[in-house]
């Protein structure tokens, strides 16, 4: 190293700048440092931004999205999310007299008979087939007894494989047949077989015919759509589908999120606001009085907590089948508490022993001053970390009960009882239990994510490892 | 340790004794006491019921003599169906609740050690982001969607490939049981997978751990004899509270997947009301819970030195 | 005193990324490890003394921490930039390390038996049984008495003292060239550090082992050390021999410190302290680390950082250089001589 060759001056004392010993980075707030952190972790953002939109949704939703809930569109059952679908409008069907042939000439019933049926040729369409009906006919057959229809919602491949047996005519003279029988707008694949009594023909034609989605005058009527038959009209739309009564499942899922939300997050609130004074008041005073507070939490602690919050409802005189969000609200709160009173009271006692309360204590601070200065300060950040993870626990609650059907019932949705009802028609119909469920789902995934972001920023001792 | 567990057994009992009271003021301190209505219309079960629970005493005694069934280990009688005790429904149900227990708490004890394992050796990889994405969804999900769609996703299955693989609802065969208990232990899976990572990263970050690598170990020797033995601890002591969800989250799963276990039948009876059942059941459950809370606790004493060490003293 | 060189560190930094950025824990370290005697690193909290021997193993988190530049040789072997399958012949085998908290730093749910034994398993593959054995002389040898016994106990049931020395007998149980003591003292009382230290320079005579102590009390260093390493700010600021140090200080941050402990004279109830803090690594200020908080600050420490001056006494400070005015060096003298 070249020895350093000093220019004038260098050597002349300064004064030291008292200036430069601090910290020359500026110091933050617990508060600017929490927000600091949790708006550096994605997740919980986007989660904060997500729970504001289901609370807006819950508060305005119905304004925004003005169907009735309780609407029953009976030709619109278990419909699976459209918007914006149009329909024909058809004259009513009526009764279809149907189309007959003079009876063919009577063949003896042979039991022994070698010649067989032939199938049925040219099957078409009455008039035009829609969601209304399907009027159908076809060709007589020699030698048949009766026909019987099927419907596929595909080409068939074998004789074993036509579909849905949809009935059969009384008798040869009649060639036709008409399908009402819960049909969508889509193609189907019918098929006619003559049959003799004894064996059906072996052949068969199949013929697809589309089926254009439509209503009648009347429920055009109904609907309150000025329109004449052959006329298309828009129909209400449903982006979440309908459920097995006909009901628009987003406008349920609005109301439901009233019910689900209000359980959600009020109680929670009132068991967290419970628990900190319960267990401040144990931590502050400690001694036999916290001794004896805690043996109470310790039994509550051991409650099976879902069959207590049965319990309580049947204590109140409510049956399944009926209502009781008030009931449910208040048993969650008397079970719930214990958590919350046990973090707080751990917190105080912490706190309480802590130099600098001691200090403030030795300086002559009163209780008060100690208790709103330095206890709650100290105990708010976990606390907010309790409330945001107690939340989903209530929704899970709301949800398991009303599943059972011992919370939330009928004809008051909430998310719980809609997945309950959902999942009887899961099988044809998923979508009706898929929209609650992903509500309830997102709900606490968003407070999950958002809690443990809390607890990362909030509270460096509980700070989970990312 | 034979005077910690006496301690630990003595705290039980009264746990138990609070849990049965508990029930009794419920079902008798608040208005419309529910035994004492006409609900049920059989005479010979009314008959049958005031001799078992002293309805027609005062509430004092019926609590003796409550209090004197349940120390005799008698749960009560149906409400709703002749000649059948509480107790024969247990017998019948709990067993079959029990096994499905059992099966999906081992699922979720061994998954949930497997997966947060595997995480803190992956971290802010992508398996361990693909296995956190889908804890988030395991904690996230309520069991009864995951119920219905493994249902759908078995139905599917089995029309895809021609051959009934598993079994749609019901119970009996090992077949039967895998589902719905995966279902069943899949939450508490995704919260162990959540706790197990945690305490493997905070394993990861002692000093003695830092120790074992200064003594020159090799990495997969300080996995096994160190990190994982001293990470698993924490996660036996949440093992009673895992037992309590598993065996509430049976009633749904038990319910959606028609197995014949108490569970399902609770919920029968609380859609029936039947009133005697729901309180012995209660009680049976608390006792269970409280049971293996305490059984945990003593298989946490043996197996933590800590523990094991001090209260041998 | 032995020149023969065993561990030779050369121009080490580390530095860790934070969120806030990163820091430049260690800067352009420097020192030789000779056979047989002690070297002394000493400074206080946060200056990077622990980072700098834990480099060395291998024992920093890396990411955050990252080696920028440097060497470090073992009896001429480089360890730095190992894999950990090769750095785990030298770990426990060849250089042995004790922590400052023994509590912490074993395992809570292992036998202090079966942590022994383990590195001798490991190193010097020996049976069980043979371990055992070895482990009985070892505990023998820290003077722990009843060692059949203290073998199958764990650590919540030894004392400070008795867990510090079971923790010098892991680290010997491999007989090191090389021993690692990072502040094993700290956090014991008086008594018992005497006796670990004791402990420690006994087993230094009769194994010839070369000793790096890290240490914030200069009472420690007095006592121990051949050699002292000053270091302040992630930089050694003096190095010299233990009479170098303490009589012949050349820098103002070790003339503070030695100002600063405490002495065995009533008549010094005042403890001096050095004004200020360290400054923040995140952001070095220019010139020397210490100018914010140097008694003789001159123009030029605050614009330019200082290079080590000297040869087998070396200080990190301008008042060393051939031009700087004799009345610093004698105000220097002064307050040396006061302390």
């Amino acid at each position: 190293m070249n020895p350093y060759a000093p220019k004038a001056g260098d050597f002349t004392p300064v004064a030291r700048q008292p200036g430069l010993i601090t910290n020359p980075r500026p110091s933050q707030s617990y508060w600017q440092d929490a927000w600091l952190r949790l708006k550096q972790n994605k997740r919980a953002l986007l989660s904060l931004y997500l729970i504001v939109a289901l609370v807006l949704m819950t508060l305005v939703g119905p304004w925004l999205w003005q169907q009735d809930p309780a609407y029953q569109d009976l030709d619109l059952i278990s419909q699976p999310p459209a918007y914006g679908e149009t329909a024909l409008v058809v004259a009513d069907p009526g009764i279809w007299a149907g189309v007959s042939v003079d009876p063919p000439t009577l063949i003896t019933v042979d039991s022994n008979a070698t010649s067989s049926l032939a199938a049925t040729a040219q099957i078409q369409t009455v008039g035009s087939a829609s969601t209304q009906y399907v009027r159908l006919r076809w060709e007589p057959v020699a030698g048949a007894g009766f026909y019987l229809v099927y419907r596929n919602d595909h080409a068939p491949e074998s004789s074993e494989d036509l579909g849905l047996p949809l009935g059969q005519t009384l008798t040869a003279a009649e060639v036709s047949f008409e399908d009402r029988l819960q049909l969508r707008a889509q193609d189907y694949w019918y098929t006619v077989l003559a049959s003799n009594g004894l064996q059906e023909a072996p052949g068969f034609t199949t013929v697809r015919i589309p089926v254009q989605r439509s209503i009648t005058e009347s429920q055009a009527q109904d609907r309150k759509l000025h329109a004449n038959a052959g006329d298309t009209v828009t129909l209400r739309s449903h982006p979440f589908g309908t459920d097995s009564l006909g009901r628009d499942l987003l406008a349920r899922i609005i109301e439901g999120s009233q019910v689900s939300l209000f359980i959600g997050i009020v109680a929670p609130f009132l068991w967290v606001l419970l628990g900190t004074v319960y267990g401040g008041i144990s931590g502050y005073f400690g001694g036999t009085i916290d001794a004896a507070m805690m043996r109470v939490t310790d039994f509550l602690i051991a409650l099976p907590f879902l069959l207590f919050m049965i319990l309580f409802r049947i204590g109140f005189g409510i049956g399944p089948g009926e209502s009781g969000i008030v009931p449910m609200l208040l048993a969650l709160v008397l079970l719930r508490w214990e958590d919350t009173a046990r973090l707080v009271r751990g917190q105080v006692l912490q706190i309480r022993e802590e130099a600098f309360v001691q200090a403030a204590r030795l300086l002559g601070a009163q209780p008060l001053y100690l208790i709103f200065r330095h206890m709650i300060p100290n105990t708010i950040g976990p606390l907010l970390v309790n409330l945001t993870f107690s939340i989903p626990m209530a929704i899970f609650t709301e949800a398991f009960l009303s599943f059972i059907g011992m919370g939330v019932a009928p004809p008051t949705p909430s998310w719980g009882s809609m997945s309950n009802e959902g999942l009887k028609s899961m099988l044809s119909s998923p979508h009706e239990l898929l929209f609650p469920a992903i509500f309830i789902s997102l709900t606490v995934l968003t407070f999950n994510l958002l809690g443990d972001g809390l607890r990362d920023a909030l509270d460096s001792r509980m700070r989970s490892r990312e | 340790m034979l005077n910690y567990i006496l301690k630990r057994l003595g705290m039980g009992v009264l746990t138990v004794w609070f849990i049965a009271t508990a029930t009794f003021a419920a079902m008798h301190l608040v208005p419309g006491n529910p035994l004492a209505n006409e609900k049920a219309t059989n005479a010979v079960i009314r008959a049958n019921l005031e001799r078992q629970y002293g309805l027609d005493q005062p509430v004092l005694t019926q609590y003796v003599i409550y209090m004197g069934n349940m120390l005799k280990g008698d749960f009560g009688i149906a409400f709703s169906e002749e000649n059948r005790s509480v107790n024969d429904i247990i017998r019948e149900t709990f067993p079959v609740s029990a096994t499905l227990g059992l099966l999906s708490l081992l699922f979720a004890t061994a998954g949930g050690v497997m997966w947060g394992a595997l995480t803190a050796i992956y971290r802010n990889r992508w398996p361990d982001y693909l296995i956190m994405f889908l804890v988030i969804l395991g904690i996230s999900v309520p069991s009864f969607v995951f119920a219905g769609l493994s249902q759908f996703a078995i139905l599917h299955l089995n029309k895809w490939t021609g051959v009934s693989l598993l079994p749609v609802a019901g119970w009996g065969s090992f077949r039967a049981m895998l589902v719905p208990a995966l279902v069943l232990g899949l939450s508490t899976m995704a919260y162990l997978t959540r706790l197990m990572r945690s305490t493997m990263l905070d394993v990861a970050n002692t000093d003695y751990i830092r120790t074992a690598h200064a003594k020159g170990l090799s990495t997969t020797r300080i996995f096994l004899h160190h990190q994982l033995r001293n990470a698993i601890l924490p996660v036996i002591t949440v093992l009673g509270p895992s037992i309590a969800i598993i065996t509430t989250g049976g009633f749904v799963v038990e319910s959606v997947f028609a197995i014949p276990g108490l569970g399902r039948y609770f919920v029968q009876s609380v859609a029936q009301l039947d009133y005697t059942v729901i309180m012995g059941t209660t009680v049976f459950f608390g006792a269970f819970l409280v049971l293996m809370v305490i059984a945990v606790d003593i298989l946490y004493g043996f197996i933590d030195p800590r523990i094991r060490v001090e209260a041998s003293r | 005193m032995s020149s023969e060189i065993i561990l030779e560190v050369t121009n080490l930094a580390v530095e860790f990324a934070t969120y806030g950025g990163s820091v430049q824990a260690v800067r352009d370290v420097s020192f030789n490890l000779h056979k047989g005697t002690t070297l002394a690193i000493v400074g206080e909290s946060g200056c990077g003394k622990s980072v700098t021997v834990q480099t060395l193993l291998g024992l920093i988190p890396m990411p955050p921490g990252r080696i920028t530049a440097g060497s470090a040789r073992l009896r001429g072997a480089e360890l730095l930039g190992l894999s950990a399958d090769r750095l785990n012949h030298y770990r426990g085998k060849r250089i042995g390390m004790i922590f400052q908290d023994a509590m912490s730093a074993m395992n809570p749910t292992m036998t202090i038996g079966d942590q022994i034994a383990e590195t001798l398993i490991v190193h010097m593959g020996m049976s069980a049984a043979a371990a055992r054995q070895e482990v009985i002389t070892l505990l023998t040898q820290v003077q722990i008495p009843e060692p059949e016994r203290r073998l199958r106990q764990y650590p919540f049931e030894f004392s400070g003292g008795m867990l510090q020395r079971a923790m010098i007998a892991l680290s010997i149980a491999c007989q090191p060239e090389v021993l690692i003591a990072d502040e094993p003292t700290t956090a014991l009382d008086v008594t018992i550090q005497a006796q670990i230290l004791q402990l420690l320079e006994s087993l230094q005579q009769s194994r010839g082992l070369s000793i790096i102590l890290i240490t914030h009390d200069l009472g420690v260093v007095a006592r121990m050390a051949h050699e002292v390493a000053v270091m302040y700010a992630g930089q050694i600021v003096e190095q010299g021999s233990v009479d170098d140090i303490f009589y012949r200080s050349a820098h103002p941050y070790t003339v503070g410190l030695k100002a600063a402990m405490p002495g065995r004279s009533a008549h010094k109830s005042v403890l001096q302290e050095i004004p200020g803090s360290p400054p923040d690594l995140f952001a070095p200020p220019a010139g020397c680390g210490f100018n914010a908080r140097c008694p003789h600050v001159m123009q030029l420490c605050t614009s330019q950082a200082p290079p080590l001056f000297g040869t087998s006494h070396q200080a990190r400070c301008w008042l060393q250089h051939a031009a700087a005015p004799a009345q610093a060096l004698y105000q220097q003298l002064i307050a040396s001589v006061r302390s």
